[in-house]
């Protein structure tokens, strides 16, 4: 339950009563940094730390009434540090990952929290004795931007001191410079280094095994009596919340896609399980507080009792779109499978949406592009006639995606990372190597998401089924259907549409060339490396991909038409009925899932009349643990009402609060673009 | 090998028994309650449907040996999660012979019957016998408001029933609760000393009129048109002690 405390800040930040603390950079004369670095030829890395000092030192300290966990957002952008003429120049020379600046890895909170800033600030200081000069520059972009965040906490402890809240200036004072002494300097510790990651410019900031770094401390305070139980729920409500302040800033493609994931539970290398009691805490706090942040994924095996399916499973009832679960079973084998420690393998979390990624030790770029399954397919129809049989025809659809994928890997030459110095004071290896984390880690990989696999494989199966096996089709004809989008073609429309094979009907016919896709996509991949050593990990997600994939596809031969969408990440495709969500979970844990440890899960629409009693939840959690058991990867489901997303589509002024699930994350539904709002309400009329 | 006519196969069906199950919906039924929601089950043979988009055949004919073939694809799935096959409809005893053959080709599968018992006694004994689990509707417990209300007499349903009880068998009881039709006090407590002391009760559901029950019937073409009051709510009365009761 909320206490009467958490429920006042939450309507006040639901309010948006905060939002009167905001100021622009502009107003605060920060926008035009940039040219005064270009003017001073200040270099890129000292730009970080000092963009990130002005930044802080404009930052007005706020506590609002009844904060425990504090740190509010008052500037509501971070201005670029490059000029526009310098992002040119850099654009003209280099590969450049969305917006140039450093997103979607995940920061080695643990060993952050347990040291302190000061004392790695020291160390870094220390550091520069033996560096070379690039690694003096580094190492003093690093002290310089510990020292500003250390700074800005010491403001609010002023201000703390100032209202007179004592309790909340000792541990603020504690924090600025210790490690945390406990689970309330824990928390505001990983508050101010999370809201600090943000403030320098870096996105799609991910929290990492939280449940896991964080319980040694709830344990000593509340076994020790430093704290109640009751305590504890109140500090964990607060830090949830607060990660809901300034969401709204966060950049992203839509509002929601903000990247602030949390994992719980999995296991450690031994098979331990470690879902512990504040692992269940946070599903219920997440529960009680029903707000989009943080999203929750829960790391589940096949030894995953019941019960912990059931928690997760009621807080799917909420609708928010998680927790997502993540199969430890298939992901850690699948990591070690492409280089990673098994030690680390088993460490994994969560990225902003869906991907495997290693806290501290990995600058992996997990959505550096997309392959398009149903592209592919779909241009080689033009050259059907040319085969005699199904297997010489998939033979070529095989090279074209080995060409394809060589093609996407080739386009990373000469990446830039913006210099991100305070990202890289929480990275494993960057003080060792006296590095920006933007130049490397430990792992540098890359992911690639696969699109529309299952408008892929239904094609194929339609392929074979009519114009191989059955020659009830002939080439001609389906390609002239396609061109025709269809028209004029009604009966062999219907039959590719809705009679032909499907994946998700638990048929092996289409299942089997989604494997073989996917085998194709991995083998494809496997002999790759970029710039930076690392290899290419093959995933089944499409995040955006699914909308930008679609629009420029033409009729495909499963009977879908030109302009319709393709299913988002791995999931079947929605103009035909299926058989229902057993089926569909057979299909999509079939082969081996191990082979795309990019992730992508399988998106399940429920429609929440299940949710009525206790025993459907426990049928729910069964589904959930059988897709588990039978080998899935990644499975994510969503709660859906049809007759409220019309009426939010049509009054969003009565649905502020509607919150669904968009590809892997979660967002305001009135917010987004009607193309997504579209794409949902299109999903929910195949609903269980 | 006989044939059967079926009009949807549901995965994942919630609310038919323990565990994950598919519910198989067999087409035909010799009652006509007031309020069935599934109007296009009544008719024995397919028909058109006015579906969303376009019309479509409701209703198609298996083979108990296809059928059966199709269900077991989901054994693993079932056994994983205690759950397993639940045959509804209509009314699935209509279909007796067919509905027998499958279950003989379903050895080991938990097995459950939805059924309003309305059959000949030798039929149910027969059904009976292969059966994990029945969940059993009494709509009334009154001859003539039973007829009023569903076109047939209560006798054979009360008599099977009885066989039921005797058979020592796991059953629910399902009460359809209509506003004025059945959810007095007299016929509730009358529903419930029917069953209070049989050992297989499982439990005693109580499923609340919704007036969504009527959404179908024009998509069969035929006309919702109950001579109760279908805007009030069902009484729902505190009288079942020890008996486990879910209200749905
Ligand atoms: S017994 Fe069931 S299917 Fe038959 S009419 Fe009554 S409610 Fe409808």
């Amino acid at each position: 339950m909320l206490t009467k405390r958490i429920e006042q800040l939450k309507d006040f930040f639901f309010d948006r009563h905060h939002h009167s603390v905001r100021r622009t950079p502009e107003e605060l004369g920060l926008d035009r940094l940039c040219d005064r670095f270009a003017a001073d030829k200040v270099p890129a890395q000292m730009r970080g730390a000092i963009l990130f000092e002005e930044m802080t030192k404009a930052e007005k300290p706020v506590i609002f009434d009844g904060e425990l966990i504090v740190a509010t957002r008052t500037i509501t952008r971070v201005p670029s540090y490059f000029t526009e003429a310098e992002w040119e120049e850099i654009k003209s020379k280099h590969y450049l990952h969305e917006n140039g600046f450093l997103s979607n890895i995940s920061a080695n909170y643990k060993d952050a929290l347990a040291e302190g800033l000061e004392a790695r600030k020291q160390r870094f200081e220390a550091r520069k004795a033996s560096a070379d000069a690039e690694g003096k520059l580094f190492l003093e972009s690093a002290v310089r931007s510990i020292a500003a965040l250390q700074g800005l906490i010491a403001k609010y402890e002023a201000c703390a001191r100032e209202m007179g809240d004592s309790a909340l200036a000792e541990v603020l004072a504690s924090i600025r410079t210790e490690g945390a002494k406990g689970f309330r300097e824990a928390l505001q510790l990983l508050r101010f280094i999370h809201f600090g990651l943000w403030e320098s410019g870096c996105y799609h900031n991910t929290l990492g095994r939280f449940d896991q770094y964080m319980y040694p401390y709830y344990k000593k305070d509340v076994e020790s009596g430093r704290i109640s139980k009751d305590e504890a729920w109140e500090l964990l409500l607060s830090f949830f919340l607060a990660c809901n302040k300034d969401s709204d800033l966060y950049p992203g493609m839509q509002q929601g896609d903000n990247g602030q994931s949390l994992v719980l539970g999995g296991r450690d290398e031994k098979g331990n399980t470690l879902f512990n009691e504040l692992s269940a805490m946070c599903l219920e706090a997440s529960y009680d507080l029903n707000l989009i942040d943080p999203k929750i994924n829960l790391r589940v095996d096949r030894n995953t009792p019941l019960e912990i399916y059931k928690l997760g499973a009621r807080l799917t009832k909420r609708g928010l779109g998680f927790p997502q679960y993540d199969n430890d079973d298939v992901v850690v084998p699948g990591l070690i499978r492409k280089g990673y420690s098994p030690e680390d393998a088993n460490d994994y979390v969560v990225a902003a949406c869906w991907e495997f990624i290693i806290p501290g030790k990995a600058m992996d770029i997990v959505n550096i592009g997309a392959l398009s399954f149903a592209g592919l397919v779909s241009k080689s129809v033009d050259r059907l006639g040319q085969y005699k049989d199904f297997e010489s025809y998939y033979a070529s659809v095989d090279a074209d995606i080995k060409e394809e994928c060589k093609a996407i890997a080739a386009q990373y030459k000469n990446l830039y990372i913006a210099p991100a110095p305070l990202y890289s004071v929480f990275m494993d290896g960057t003080l060792e190597r006296a590095r920006d984390i933007t130049l490397g880690a430990k792992y540098n990989n890359f992911g690639i998401h696969g699109t529309g696999i299952a408008t892929a494989a239904d094609s194929l199966a339609a392929i074979e089924k009519y114009v191989f096996d059955e020659k009830s089709v002939s080439v001609k004809d389906l390609q002239a259907a396609l061109d025709a989008n269809f028209e004029g073609w009604d009966e062999l429309w219907h039959k590719l549409r809705f009679e032909a094979p499907k994946m998700g009907n638990d048929d092996d016919y289409a299942d089997k060339l989604a494997q073989r896709l996917l085998a194709s996509f991995d083998e494809g991949l496997a002999p790759l490396r970029n710039e930076r050593g690392g290899c290419f990990r093959a995933g089944t997600g499409t995040a955006m991909y699914y909308i930008f994939h679609a629009t420029c596809l033409k009729a495909t031969p499963d009977g879908r038409k030109a302009g319709e969408v393709i299913p988002a990440n791995y999931s079947p495709s929605m103009y035909t009925k299926h058989k229902g969500p057993v089926s569909v979970l057979k299909s999509f844990s079939k082969g081996d899932l191990a082979r795309t440890i990019n992730g992508g899960p399988l998106t399940i629409e429920l429609d929440d009349t299940i949710f009525r009693n206790e025993e459907n939840l426990e049928k729910l959690a069964m589904l959930i643990r059988s897709y588990v058991q039978l080998g899935g990867h990644q499975l994510q489901l969503n709660t859906l009402n049809k007759e409220t997303l019309f009426d939010a589509k049509a009054h969003p002024e009565k649905h502020r609060n509607l919150i669904v699930r968009v590809w892997g994350w979660s967002g305001y539904f009135v917010e987004l673009d009607e193309c997504y709002q579209d794409h949902i309400i299109n999903r929910i009329k195949f609903a269980v | 090998m006989s044939k059967g006519t079926i009009f949807s196969i549901e995965e994942f069906a919630i609310n038919d028994g323990p565990g994950i199950r598919t519910t198989v919906f067999l087409k035909g039924c010799p009652l006509r309650c007031a309020w069935c929601h599934n109007p296009e089950g009544l008719s024995p043979k397919p028909q058109i449907f006015h579906a969303m988009d376009g019309d479509e055949i409701c209703g198609r004919e298996v083979e108990a040996k296809d059928l059966a073939a199709d269900l077991l694809k989901n054994r693993e799935f079932f056994e994983m999660n205690g759950g397993g096959v639940t045959f509804t409809g209509g009314e699935p005893t209509m279909q007796a012979d067919f509905l027998c053959e499958v279950m003989d080709l379903l050895p080991g599968v938990h097995k459950a019957i939805e059924t309003s018992g309305y059959c000949k006694p030798e039929v149910f004994k027969k059904i009976l016998d292969r059966l994990d689990l029945v969940l059993f509707d009494i709509k009334h417990t009154d001859p003539e408001q039973h007829r009023r209300w569903t076109g047939v007499d209560n006798a054979p349903i009360l008599a099977n029933l009885q066989t039921l009880k005797l058979s020592g068998k796991p059953f629910v009881i399902r009460v359809p609760l209509i506003p004025g039709v059945n959810d007095s006090l007299e016929n509730m407590e009358a529903t419930r000393d029917l069953v209070k002391d049989a050992p297989g009760l499982q439990r005693l559901e109580l499923l609340r009129y919704h007036k969504t029950a009527g959404a179908k019937y024009p998509k069969v073409d035929m006309e919702y048109s109950p001579a109760f009051d279908t805007d009030a709510e069902p009484a729902v009365h505190d009288i079942f002690g020890n008996i486990k009761l879910l209200i749905l």
